[in-house]
């Protein structure tokens, strides 16, 4: 008996190492892993220079690990087991209740905080000429604690954007997302299993703009209200690996009358027709579906009719919340520009005066506005 | 074979271990030769010594002399910045360790040469030990035994080793990165302490999960080398403590440092000098840096108070006394162990014992300890002494494959996995 479970267990490990090896060589290399969003580790380059420089060994560890035989059946059980040992977070998303995922928004470093907000304020003093306004959200963590996991530790975002409020008082019209947003804290304002909010957060967003600018918004019979997608397990999903959950819908609003924008796209200076690409509701970042995803900067310019007009021209100084409240805004402002400062490296100051634009909305999360450093490149 | 995997991580630096590795071997053909005279010997240890120390000094203490010069006497001297080869420490004091026991004639000169490369460079402990000394394994090295029983004991002690790496040192290394990176100033006190705990938790799987997975890499291969851990947190004093962690590290330095200096015949004053000096070396060989002799010192200092009269008095306490009393000293040195700046270890201290003003505890601690509990219940199992069953049951068999297959989902999902003794 003994001779025979030491047979076992040598013939059972060398022929299952053999195995997976065997098993690599034969199934399929894929380039592209959905469930992580990412490209994989291609095949590694055996030359002199990667050999030495390490390069060759790095390479072809990240090969194996990203194309391991049945790798996301081997991610389940792992995510499986962290659930099953109480476990209630995964590389810093928590698996919070009724199928909600949260990141894990700790005590901001306030000086740094401090520094973009006077960049703004800065900024806003330096154009006195032009209205600016600036709108900042929470993220779900920030609307839905009860969510959270037991005990879990999270930081109050209502106290960062209190300080970020008094931070940035005197030139511009602050807009704190929690009071938009905390009387519908029952509807579903944020996706689970994204870190951005819904249409229906979007759709909130717009309607108190609309009213701190002092027009008319739509409202909700306005439009109708198509899903688009109900596959989407978005980037909280990506980072946890969490397995049992419901995936997201998302909902496109398109007013009974249409208008129509055009997009352009600076970057990569293309004009296109839509506002939306149909192609990302195929892939696993299906928020791209709105704008197509970050560009550094871009122009909406829409035929509306003289009297839907409500302001001329606007910028966006944004961070991707503002991806689908940016289709909203169409409707009511024949041009709207849009800069995303992580990637835009021109004066914001000449681009205001050379396009002779009054109107500035700033659109961030909390959670990106205190890690933004871009920010001091307003100035 | 061996060379092959050291390339590996360290195309470059292959040469520094061909170098050291062919030196030693010449310099243990010269010891053997006969008529060597005695002092002619001497010299030949002092300068494999020499060279292997210099090799050490060179690539893992030059920047931390650099900067102590740089910031003594205002200078500006350039760092070196050169990555640490692998495995340095252990295979130049494996390398000493072949010399002096040749010169003592405790061991013969190795004449074949490829024996003596695959003990210098033996594959399976050369990132992390244990220190295999030359005596030990001189005779495995001429006619190594491979059968199924070893083999099979092999994969038994290596798929053990692997889960505890993976699956426990991995896990509740988490929970320090989390607690080791807030501030000490608003930290309960025991988030403070679980934090530690973990540490301590997560530094032994780590390391006694690399020599299990060494020790039986090498049985596969037919060699048996020396245990390095036995179960060192049931310590019932540091002395005792220190006789289960690290044993292969602890007896080198015992027999080639602590002996020659004189060891504890030359009276008490000796003795203690002698402690000292080999702890503060202990401390330093952990990394180029301060509190890491900071560290060896404090074990000096307890084993010295130990060794006058610690030791009797504690004979009279109870016995969860003692072992209290070792658990917090040790996890007082970990604190010196774990953090590299003189604030954050007086910070880190002060929330263990509520200098900082904080509550016992918070939310943020239950927290911790709830999603850990289940994890922290096996730490300390496996922790404990357990009954050694030589006998392998089918159970036991599905064990081990259960064991194997969690750790291998475990690695496939790491895109991050970094080597705790990293300093080595």
């Amino acid at each position: 008996m003994k001779h025979l479970s030491e047979r076992l267990l040598v013939v059972g490990f060398v022929s299952s190492t053999f195995l997976i090896a065997l098993l690599f060589f034969i199934l399929p290399h894929h380039r592209f892993s959905e469930l992580e969003n990412r490209y994989l580790q291609a095949a590694p380059q055996l030359t002199w220079d990667n050999l030495i420089s390490k390069k060759f060994a790095e390479e072809t560890e990240s090969f194996i690990t990203d194309h391991f035989p049945f790798r996301d059946k081997w991610l389940w059980v792992k995510s499986t087991s962290e659930q099953a040992r109480l476990q209630q977070e995964n590389n810093g998303i928590y698996q919070g209740k009724d199928g909600y995922l949260f990141e894990k928004f700790l005590e901001p470093d306030y000086k740094k905080v401090q520094r973009y907000a006077e960049s703004v304020n800065q900024f806003a003093s330096n154009h006195p000429t032009v209205k600016m306004t600036f709108m900042l959200a929470p993220t779900s963590i920030g609307i839905y604690p009860e969510r959270l996991p037991w005990l879990a530790p999270s930081y109050s975002q209502k106290k960062v954007n209190q300080f970020i409020e008094e931070s940035m008082q005197n030139d511009l019209n602050f807009m704190n997302g929690i009071n938009i947003l905390e009387q519908h804290a029952t509807e579903p304002v944020y996706y689970r299993t994204d870190h951005h909010w819904t249409t229906f957060g979007a759709y909130l967003a717009y309607v108190a703009y609309a009213e701190q600018q002092g027009w008319q918004p739509f409202s909700l019979k306005d439009f109708s209200i198509k899903t688009v997608s109900n596959s989407f397990l978005g980037s909280y999903h990506t980072r946890s690996q969490f397995t049992g959950l419901t995936p997201d819908t998302i909902q496109t609003y398109t007013p009974l009358n249409p208008v129509h924008t055009e997009m352009y796209i600076a970057d990569t200076d293309q004009t296109v027709t839509s506002m939306y690409d149909e192609s990302f509701l195929a892939k696993k970042d299906q928020y791209s579906y709105f704008l197509g995803g970050v560009h550094a900067l871009m122009k909406l310019t829409t035929a509306l009719d003289p009297q839907q007009i409500a302001q001329e021209k606007l910028l966006v100084i944004k961070d991707s919340y503002a991806h689908n409240v940016l289709p909203f805004l169409t409707n009511h402002v024949p041009e709207i520009h849009v800069i995303d400062l992580r990637f835009y490296n021109g004066d914001i100051g000449v681009y205001l005066s050379e396009n002779d634009i009054k109107d500035v909305l700033f659109l961030f999360n909390t959670a990106t506005f205190v890690e933004d450093a871009a920010l001091l490149k307003l100035n | 074979m061996s060379l092959l995997f050291y390339a590996w991580g360290e195309p470059v630096y292959i040469i520094i271990m061909l170098v050291s590795t062919l030196t030693d071997y010449c310099f243990g053909l010269l010891l053997d030769k006969p008529n060597q005279t005695s002092v002619k010997r001497k010299g030949i240890v002092v300068c494999s010594v020499i060279v292997n120390l210099l090799l050490l000094s060179y690539f893992k203490y030059a920047d931390f002399l650099i900067q102590n010069i740089n910031a003594l006497i205002g200078s500006n001297i350039p760092l070196t910045e050169l990555p640490l080869p692998i495995g340095i420490s252990f295979y130049t004091f494996q390398s000493m360790s072949y010399i002096i026991d040749v010169y003592r004639g405790t061991a013969k000169a190795q004449r074949n040469w490829i024996d003596f490369g695959t003990y210098v460079a033996l594959f399976p402990q050369l990132v992390a030990g244990p220190i295999v000394k030359y005596s030990t394994i001189a005779e495995q090295l001429k006619q190594r035994t491979e059968n199924m029983k070893m083999f099979a004991e092999g994969v038994r002690r290596f798929t053990i080793g692997l889960a505890k790496k993976v699956l426990l040192a991995n896990n509740i290394g988490l929970l320090w990165d989390t607690i080791s990176s807030s501030n000490p100033a608003s930290m309960p006190v025991l988030t403070a302490w679980l934090g530690i705990i973990a540490f301590a938790f997560q530094i032994y799987f780590d390391f006694s999960g690399y020599s299990d997975m060494a020790i039986g890499l090498g049985l596969m291969f037919g060699f048996r080398f020396n245990e390095n851990f036995n179960k060192p947190y049931i310590a019932q004093s540091i002395t005792d403590f220190w006789r289960r962690w690290h044993i292969s590290l602890s007896s080198w330095f015992r027999e080639y440092v602590y002996i020659p200096l004189g060891g504890n015949r030359r009276g008490l004053a000796i003795q203690t000098r002698n402690i000292l000096i080999v702890w503060m070396l202990t401390g330093f060989w952990h990394g180029a840096s301060w509190n890491f002799i900071l560290w060896g010192l404090y074990f000096g200092v307890i084993l010295i108070f130990e060794k006058w009269w610690g030791l009797a008095l504690l004979q009279r306490a109870p016995r969860w006394i003692r072992h209290l009393y070792a658990i917090i000293l040790i996890l007082i040195g970990w604190v010196l162990f774990a953090f590299d700046k003189p604030s954050l270890i007086v910070g880190y201290l002060g929330a263990m014992w509520g200098f900082n003003g904080q509550a016992l505890w918070d939310n943020e601690t239950m927290y911790f300890f709830y999603t850990n509990a289940v994890l922290l219940i096996v730490l300390v199992t496996f922790s404990l002494p357990l009954k050694q069953r030589s006998r392998l049951s089918i159970t036991h068999l599905a064990w081990y494959g259960f064991l194997y297959l969690l750790s291998v989902a475990y690695l496939v999902d790491a895109t991050f996995n970094p080597f705790l003794y990293f300093r080595f």
